[in-house]
């Protein structure tokens, strides 16, 4: 097990920057989640530590090993593929082995690794079998089973989950933080999906465009996000973004109404007043913010109403079972603290944020 | 059933003018091949014959010397898939997974050999040969059959090759295998079936060319087999059609054995497919 230092990593296609210059500093047992939108250079940045892919600028330390210029094979990294690239004409034993018969280690010593990782993972029925008589979970366990006869440094997972359904994603999803907490191996993960980023990451590192917009702990990134695409990004409903005046303790929205707040920000400076959906309760004294109802979706566990404000578009989640009807206005408050403020211009977090 | 079968017959109906065309000639070698030397020119022609004559076959090889330009072939024939095959695998592995300036060019340039027939090149390439001094040397036939099919291999190899998951060679990166040790372990057997079927390619390619072997050799102990065939018809007072053709037959014997030899191969190859 190793750290991973990234310190200043570039990577050019020809005259395209995919990655401008990129910090991280992944420690020792930590799992660390790459996340963003497709086309962020997420996936570039991890084949980049793995070594399937040349550094244009900068340096990647595995433990305080440089390895710029050393070959992926040399780098003692095992890594988990988004189609799990699982050797076709071998069987799952002779898969899972594969890296242990390269190092010539022992036969004795090989099966022995091997039908430990199998039974970790419960594979061992499976041992004779050819990857295409597998299904997607299987697979992606076996793929998982040849990384972890390796005892490698650092595990890199690239969207490994992504070609399961639904719901064997989410199995899978706590099959590998269990995993994890077993066995302590420094991970990275790449993936474009929030919630598993939110629940396997003991931090999180938010990219878009070739840059880091934040690193965080998932609750950091939830609670105090950096700016407006992080806000946007995390959570699911995303968080509701009004857009206002800031003026004397306030944020007025192009309607007339007053959203109390406590930004620093300029008098008449253009802000984004941002508040989840799960933050938002129902008013029963007739105050609060006035919305009109559009769409009322109830998923069984809660209710998401979308909505209108000022005619900008606003969602809310409530776990009672209210009944709502479109059209209807309804009035909406929030808990002290929950709200966030954010310059409309660069779309930085303005400091003391709103209430 | 009946609707399927109605529709069976129909499609044998629709496919028969080609099987007609395709088994004419097959037929007409075999009924030959095994008729006695006098029923040759019976008239009206009969589809018939008074007696089945395996010595026909016998006679025929002592008689045009069939062993001698059936070892020729062979050689020819397994030496320039060989060499086909060993220097279109890394070019089309080098067109399959590397960037390099000029790929498009040479692309191009493979396929525009396809499109010149070997005949208009028979001058110039006899002279290459005198130059090289391999006239009559059965190599020089191997060389030019081994260039003339490396367009297709290349082309049918790098098709194949691009639909092997470049992952599956990072993952053997990953761990620990060389470049050398992924392309042996894991590229390699996984494109077996587009290499058996170059190589089924190009060896009938080779084992039926003419026009070159006609050309390249000049002594008949090196003939080929459709050279050392029509050897049998050019030039000959009298021609003894039931020995050309029970050679015929057995010239097609070799082609027809690689054939059914080696498709299992293809088989497996599709079920194999894509890991997902």
């Amino acid at each position: 097990m190793s750290s991973v230092t990234i310190r200043g990593v570039k990577k050019k296609y020809g005259a395209m920057d995919v990655l401008h210059g990129i910090d991280l500093q992944i420690r020792d047992r930590e799992f660390v989640v790459l996340v963003g939108p497709s086309g962020c250079g997420k996936s570039t940045l991890l084949r980049m530590i793995a070594g399937l892919e040349t550094i244009s600028g900068g340096d990647i330390l595995i433990g305080n090993r440089v390895v710029n210029d050393v070959p992926a094979k040399a780098r003692d990294i095992a890594m988990v593929f988004q189609n799990y690239a699982l050797y076709p004409h071998m069987s799952v034993y002779e898969n899972m082995s594969f890296s242990l018969r390269l190092k010539r280690m022992a036969k004795d010593m090989i099966d022995r690794k091997v039908r430990e990782a199998a039974e970790i993972l419960n594979l061992s029925k499976f041992l004779e079998r050819s990857p295409r008589q597998l299904s997607g979970g299987q697979r992606q366990r076996v793929a998982m089973g040849r990384a972890l006869v390796r005892d490698a440094q650092v595990f890199l997972f690239d969207e490994p989950l992504s070609n399961l359904d639904a719901k064997l994603r989410v199995v899978m999803r706590t099959e590998i933080k269990a995993l994890h907490q077993r066995l302590q191996t420094t991970s990275v993960y790449v993936t474009h999906d929030q919630i598993e980023a939110m629940t396997m990451a003991d931090r999180i590192v938010v990219m878009n465009a070739g840059k880091i917009e934040q690193i965080g702990t998932p609750l950091e990134l939830y609670d105090t996000p950096a700016n407006l695409f992080v806000a946007d990004f995390i959570g699911s409903p995303s968080m509701n973004f009004l857009r206002g005046k800031l003026e004397q303790g306030a944020v007025v929205l192009p309607d007339g109404s007053r959203l109390a707040a406590s930004g620093q920000g300029a008098a008449g400076q253009a802000v984004v007043f941002g508040i989840r959906p799960e933050h938002l309760a129902l008013a029963t004294d007739g105050t609060g913010l006035a919305a009109e109802v559009e769409v009322v979706e109830p998923t069984g566990a809660n209710i998401q109403v979308y909505a209108r404000v000022a005619g900008m578009p606003l969602c809310a989640v409530f776990t009672e079972r209210h009944d709502f009807r479109p059209g209807q206005t309804i009035h909406l408050i929030w808990p002290e603290g929950k709200a966030h403020l954010f310059d409309d211009a660069t779309g930085h977090r303005l400091q003391g944020g709103a209430n | 059933m009946t609707g399927k079968l109605k529709r069976s017959l129909i499609y044998w109906a629709i496919l028969s003018p080609l099987m007609v065309v395709i088994l004419f000639p097959f037929g007409v070698m075999f009924v030959t091949a095994v008729r006695p030397r006098a029923e040759l020119f019976t008239y009206p022609p009969t589809w018939g014959f008074s007696e089945f004559r395996w010595e026909n076959f016998s006679e025929m090889w002592v008689k045009t010397n069939f062993g001698g330009a059936l070892l020729n072939s062979l050689y020819v024939s397994v030496a320039a898939t060989a060499v086909a095959l060993l220097l279109s695998i890394p070019a089309a592995y080098a067109m399959s997974r590397y960037r390099f300036a000029g790929k498009g060019a040479y692309r191009t340039f493979l396929l525009m050999t396809q499109m010149m027939s070997p005949i208009v090149l028979v001058l110039g390439l006899f002279r290459l040969m005198m130059s090289l001094g391999l006239v009559n040397d059965l190599n020089s036939l191997v060389l030019t059959y081994a260039a003339f099919n490396m367009a297709f291999t290349i082309w049918m190899l790098q098709s194949y090759f691009n639909s092997i998951p470049r992952d599956l060679e990072e993952a053997a990166w990953m761990d620990g295998a060389s470049h050398l040790t992924s392309l042996v372990r894991i590229f390699l057997p996984l494109a077996v079936p587009a290499m058996v079927v170059t190589a089924i390619f190009t060896f009938i390619n080779s084992w039926n060319e003419f026009v070159l072997a006609l050309t390249m050799m000049r002594s008949s102990e090196d003939f080929t087999l459709p050279v050392q065939i029509y050897a049998q018809v050019a030039g000959r007072y009298q021609v003894e059609w039931h020995h050309v053709m029970a050679a015929t037959v057995l010239a097609t014997v070799p082609v027809a054995i690689v054939f059914s030899w080696l498709q299992r191969y293809l088989i497996r190859g599709m079920a194999l497919g894509a890991v997902k």
